[in-house]
């Protein structure tokens, strides 16, 4: 009996009805595994294809990302090989591919080194070089780092810190090092290039008008330091004028000096000095990823360009790129290497008239030069232009030269091009998501029967004699399905009728559009039954597109559902920085399943077009509670609406007397909070502005760093209702919202949550918890009267304490007993009720870090509300509401607790891996959880979004309103026939006895 | 035995740094038999500050850390390891000293068991983020207790007649007769006449039959009805 309790009790504490099968896996989530945006700025992120191998080769497409992501991807299919994610703070400052290994520096100067193996990612070496807090800050960050492979063996060369030069073996042991020690001559060196018997630092130093070259030699075995001097030189644009040129154990330094080219032979004495290159005069040279192989690039002022290359210990010029026209943009150069190492060079010229970019080849090794040319179309309307090429060839027979080139564009997205054949392309602006929210999809209404106006009996006949001819398909399908059919689940693939172009939802509303916009000027509209790109769209610059800009997406608002009859709509506030540094700010109004501008009166003449609404920046935007008019304020609080017409104006003006809203304001060069509303001051402005009510008085040593509103979700249940039958009333005001403030100071490090009432400024709520070395990093979420946050403890010393991640649940309920009820939902801003509330709060050990945190969201908020946790090892959690109950008794349950379903309190909330929703998917760095309704009360749609996106669905009361999918149909139909076959049997032998009865007694 | 490591970062600026650097490594076993298995992992002192990557050897070291008391964590998407506590003493020469710690237990003071540094970890379990599904068979089915008592019920239900037929005539008014006590004693219990019920059940004779109330009409035996209508 004690055990069987003990199970029951087990059962309430892990309930494993919700846990994933093996079969859902694909069904009812996806994964989209990104990389993040390439980093093109320098060649030492920049995208780059390596092949290894002798005979069998495989290649990848090796690149350092915005996201702080070292990727590998495979050009076959565009699919991730490895990558592998940095910590924030240890920023790649470059990466260095040799043979079958890439190393990359990363950290302030280079402080870390770690090593790959290339085709699978494995780490095989991470070693700090210096510490982090003694690294140089340069700009770019890897300016300063260079790394160089031992011509023989597996030792690295290491340079960090503008002159911090270390050999390490294999397992990071330094064999020696040399520190440039020189603060008075300020010189960074940039780069470390070895032969077999020197190793040669080459750096800058800054002369008031120009960059001077210097070189240091150092002994290959020992490190000894055996020449160090400064080459007559005057070099404008530093380090991008200049590089180093090898072919063996020949080694050039390149730079151009007042548009001459100049070059210096590296000897141990250093005793040559250098020479120009007759002729031409050039503006830039360009390093084209071929200087292994004594190529590079060098473009003239009239813009054509010529390919040089190492000849013994000269520079000779072995082509000549002609200029590109007017309609082409300037041309990117990439160079490659085919199987046997030969190299290419390309040049790709991309025309926005013609829509389409321009590849020319050029093989040296072919004869006397051959050269290869080919077109490809670009499409710049959802593309943009194209930032960066690299170049992949093989040469499959003598003359023939094909290529491939993965090139990235200025939209963030990846895209193979084999010659004019696209292969893939990887969205990787979605790693950089600004702004999401969940649409719903209109049902798909056969339309098809509905007759006409006047028909004629003959009509009429013809009519549903065509209609009936498709009844005998019907009934076997009815018969079919009534049999053996199984009928749609929660956990089955969320399937939409066949729609030409259009989308329209599923059975139950699994299927809905997450509209998401990201900074690189894209929005996107995602399928959520299979994370497909259903539209996209690029942002218009408006009057920009002359000078040149960037839009960024602040708030995403959904104004029209399907519930409201016509298409669903959303309108996209942002703020558009153009080259000038003026800002603006921009609304975008679009469908949400088709993608196109609904905006009144703008008309798309390539790209998605906007309205301008402030010139000058947004302070803050809202959207009424009707949710369909947008509120922006700009600077000087001055109220703007979107859209801008009669209606929405009249019922803005009904409205204005009952608006409150928190502002961050600087205040004395201090941030405050400071509670606003509007009015209209007719002499003034024909604008409502907004007025500061009231001013929330926060210590002066606290920063506000968060301000987080309540969702406004259906509410089922005003109370809970205990098990000796009296009713605790939830506090339910809907003004009510959360603030972070973080420590100015690292004394007194510790962070202050409220609870603000945003009508008065009155404080629900106040708790402060230690800042974790001065950060605050905590993570809140505050839904009808429940408020949940994470943060980590620190302290140790006090008795029972320990360090640990901690996660805080509170419920606040109305008055200060049971029974006792305000009406708190209803209760006017300036009740004296409005304070009457009590609070319940526990704490809890939680087993991981969190970066984001969320509530799962139904329909009519019937269903139980599980708390959604992103986890630091990359994992999205649900945790049940009733492990978070904060009135789980410190004791042996009552009968009554029991009633209530309530558990013993225990500190630690268990690491459940069935709890998992992202199982083995490993779902990165993840900045913010959206949760939307589906059409079924007991199920709701999570979407979580940073470097990864995932997408699954929840029910966290079991799916109460749809056939269990353990129901087993095979079970009742084998029951029911059993019964049948029972009765048919037993009949006769029953009419048999009866009769023998009548006759017998 | 291996002796405590600690790294002395000499570095340029004329700056001397004493960094500890805490040290060990993962050891392969059947549950996590290698890096491919183990996947991106790394291991965290406290909430991530400090840090180090676990290398394809299974080797790592979390560098530039400062004396304190620290729990040692792997941070890994599949597996679950042991938490350490750490305490880097500032002393000449410096003490990595290293204790078993349990999540949810206060961590002063230290347990006494002593670990070596560097330290070696293995994995203790690996994830199960699934159920199985419950899978539909005939045999399971008819396993089940409920179904079992429907069959035996069913057997009986077909069975008695020829049971009955086959039975010594004597026997079967024995029976008969202690059927119809029970049935009394039924009947009695249902009126709630519990006196003559309990009499009934107690005399040997088989009694006279309690005259049944109008209202205990279904608890009469319908065969013996039709019997009386005969009569």
């Amino acid at each position: 009996m004690r055990l069987g309790r003990l199970a029951s009790s087990l059962a309430l504490v892990f309930p494993i009805a919700s846990a994933l099968h093996e079969s859902d896996v694909g069904v009812v989530d996806w994964h989209k595994k990104l990389v993040g945006v390439p980093l093109t700025s320098s060649s030492a992120t920049a995208p780059v294809f390596h092949r290894v191998g002798e005979e069998t080769t495989h290649s990848v497409i090796l690149t350092a990302t915005a996201s702080n992501v070292l990727a590998a991807i495979f050009p076959e299919n565009g699919t991730v090989a490895w990558r592998y994610i940095y910590e924030s703070g240890d920023n790649i400052a470059s990466f260095h591919i040799h043979k079958n290994v890439v190393a990359s520096l990363s950290g302030p100067g280079g402080a870390t080194l770690r090593t790959f193996d290339i085709l699978n990612g494995h780490l095989l070496l991470e070693q700090r070089i210096h510490e982090p807090s003694h690294g140089q800050l340069y700009e770019p960050s890897h300016l300063g780092t260079s790394v160089a492979y031992a011509t023989e063996g597996s030792d690295l060369v290491v340079l960090s810190n503008g002159g911090f030069v270390q050999r390490l073996d294999n397992l990071g042991t330094a064999k020696w090092s040399w520190n440039s020690s020189d603060p008075s001559a300020l010189v960074i060196f940039s780069k470390v290039v070895t032969t077999t018997t020197h190793v040669y630092a080459i750096g800058l130093s800054k002369t008031p008008s120009s960059y001077k070259l210097h070189v240091a030699v150092l002994s290959a075995g020992t490190g000894e330091l055996t020449q160090l001097s400064d080459i007559s030189s005057s070099i404008t644009a530093g380090l991008n004028d200049l590089m180093v040129v090898r072919r063996a154990d020949e080694v050039l330094v390149v730079w151009l000096e007042q548009g001459s080219l100049k070059y210096l032979t590296l000897s141990p004495n250093l005793q040559s000095s250098p020479t120009a290159v007759k002729g031409s005069a050039f503006k830039r040279i360009v390093d084209v990823g071929l200087s292994e192989y004594g190529q590079f690039l060098a473009v003239k002022d009239d813009g054509s360009s010529r390919i040089f290359k190492l000849d013994g210990s000269a520079l000779k010029s072995i082509w000549e790129f002609s200029a590109s026209g007017n309609r082409r943009a300037d041309p990117i150069f990439s160079g490659g290497r085919d199987k046997k190492g030969n190299p290419y060079i390309a040049q790709v010229r991309w025309s926005h008239a013609l829509n389409q970019a321009a590849v020319d080849v050029y093989t040296g090794h072919l004869g006397r030069g051959v050269m290869t040319a080919y077109t490809f179309p670009f499409d710049t309307q959802s593309h943009g232009i194209i930032t960066h090429a690299t170049l992949d060839c093989v040469n499959p027979s003598e003359m023939t030269v094909v290529s491939r080139l993965a090139i990235t564009t200025s939209t963030g997205a990846m895209q193979l091009w084999q010659q004019n054949q696209h292969q893939w392309t990887r969205e990787e602006s979605l790693s950089t998501i600004a702004v999401a929210e969940f649409v719903e999809l209109p049902e798909k209404v056969d339309i098809s029967h509905i007759p006409k106006e006047r028909e004629t009996f003959g009509q009429r006949l013809q009519r549903q004699v065509m209609e009936a001819q498709d009844f005998p398909q019907y009934a076997l399908k009815f018969v079919k399905r009534f049999a053996t059919g199984s009928y749609a689940s929660a956990s089955s693939a969320a399937v939409a009728p066949d729609s030409a172009g259009k989308p329209y939802r599923d059975a139950f509303g699994f299927r809905q559009v997450v509209v998401v916009a990201t900074p690189y000027s894209k929005v996107f509209g995602i399928d959520s039954s299979n994370g497909e790109i259903l539209w996209s769209r690029m942002f218009g610059l408006g009057w920009a597109t002359e000078v040149g800009g960037s839009i960024l997406p602040v708030k995403l608002y959904v104004t029209q559902t399907v519930h409201d009859g016509d298409s669903p709509q959303v309108v996209i506030v942002a703020q558009r920085r153009a080259e000038n540094t003026l800002i603006d700010t921009v609304v975008y109004h679009i469908d949400a399943s088709s993608g196109e501008n609904v905006a009144p009166g703008v008309v798309d003449k390539d790209v998605l077009e906007g309205v301008d609404i402030i010139s000058g920046p947004l302070v803050e935007s809202f959207i009424l509670p009707d949710h369909k008019v947008v509120l922006m304020l700009d600077e000087f609080l001055q109220v703007y609406l979107y859209p801008d017409t009669k209606e929405a104006t009249a019922s803005f003006t009904k409205l204005a007397p009952s608006l409150h809203f928190p502002l961050r304001v600087n205040v004395d060069g201090q941030r405050r909070l400071v509670g606003q509303q509007v009015s209209l001051n007719a002499e003034l402005s024909d604008r409502f502005v907004a007025h500061p009510t009231w001013t929330l008085s926060i210590p002066p040593s606290e920063d506000i760093q968060t301000l987080l509103p309540a969702s406004h979700e259906p509410i089922a249940s005003f109370g809970k209702v205990l098990g000796n039958r009296t009713t605790l009333y939830k506090y339910l005001n809907p003004r009510m919202f959360a603030l972070l403030t973080a420590p100015k100071a690292t004394q007194p490090a510790s962070c202050a949550i409220y609870l603000v009432d945003s009508a008065k400024g009155s404080v629900l709520h106040r708790t402060s918890v230690p800042a974790s070395g001065g950060v605050c990093d905590v993570h809140m979420s505050l839904v009808e009267n429940w408020f949940s946050y994470y943060y980590y403890d620190p302290e140790f010393t006090g008795v029972g304490q320990s360090k640990g991640h901690r996660m805080v649940t509170v419920e606040l309920y109305e008055g200060s007993q049971v029974d006792e009820k305000t009406k708190s939902s209803e209760l006017s801003a300036f009740s004296d009720k409005l304070l009457d509330v009590s609070t319940f709060e526990q704490a809890y050990i939680f087993p991981h870090g969190v970066t984001a945190l969320s509530t799962t969201s139904t329909k009519f908020g019937i269903s139980t509300k599980d708390l959604i946790v992103a986890t630091k090892n990359h994992k999205i959690l649900s945790i049940p509401r009733r492990v978070l109950n904060p009135r789980r008794p410190n004791r042996k349950v009552t009968a009554e607790e029991q009633e209530e379903q309530l558990i013993h309190y225990d500190p630690l909330i268990p690491d459940d891996p069935r709890r998992t929703l992202s199982h083995n998917y490993e779902v990165a760095n993840v900045r913010r959880i959206v949760t939307a309704p589906a059409l079924l009360e007991s199920t709701s749609l999570v979407f979580a979004y940073g470097l990864d996106l995932f997408f699954t669905r929840v029910a966290p009361s079991n799916t109460f309103d749809v056939l269990n999918e353990n129901f087993n149909k095979g079970q009742l139909v084998v029951t029911v026939t059993g019964l049948a076959v029972a009765i048919m049997v037993t009949r006769p032998m029953v009419k048999r006895k009866r009769l023998q009865e009548r006759w017998y007694q | 035995m291996v002796p405590w490591i600690a790294s002395l970062l000499l570095l340029g600026w004329l700056r001397i740094v004493i960094a500890f650097a805490v040290k060990g490594d993962i050891l392969w076993n059947d549950i996590c038999p290698g890096p491919e298995k183990l996947g991106r992992s790394k291991v965290v002192l406290d909430e991530g500050k400090y840090y180090g990557g676990i290398q394809q050897d299974g080797k790592f070291t979390i560098p530039g850390v400062p004396a304190g008391t620290y729990v040692l964590s792997v941070s890994t998407h599949d597996f679950i390891f042991d938490q350490l506590r750490v305490d880097i003493l500032n002393t000449t020469p410096p003490v990595i000293e290293m204790h078993p710690y349990i999540p949810g237990t206060p961590l002063n003071p230290p347990s006494s068991v002593i670990l070596p540094h560097p330290i070696s970890l293995v994995a203790r379990q690996k994830h199960n983020y699934f159920v199985a599904h419950e899978s539909f068979s005939l045999l399971a089915m008819f396993k089940n207790p409920m179904m079992m008592i429907m069959l035996v019920t069913a057997v009986m239900a077909i069975g008695t007649p020829y049971l009955m037929k086959n039975m010594d005539p004597e026997a079967l008014e024995e029976m008969r007769a202690s059927q119809a006590k029970i049935a009394s004693a039924q009947s009695a219990f249902a009126t709630g006449d519990f006196k003559s019920s309990i009499s009934a059940l107690m005399s040997d004779e088989p009694a006279a039959m309690p005259q049944p109330q109008p209202k205990a009409g279904p608890a009469q035996n319908k065969s013996r009805s039709n019997k009386n209508k005969r009569r």
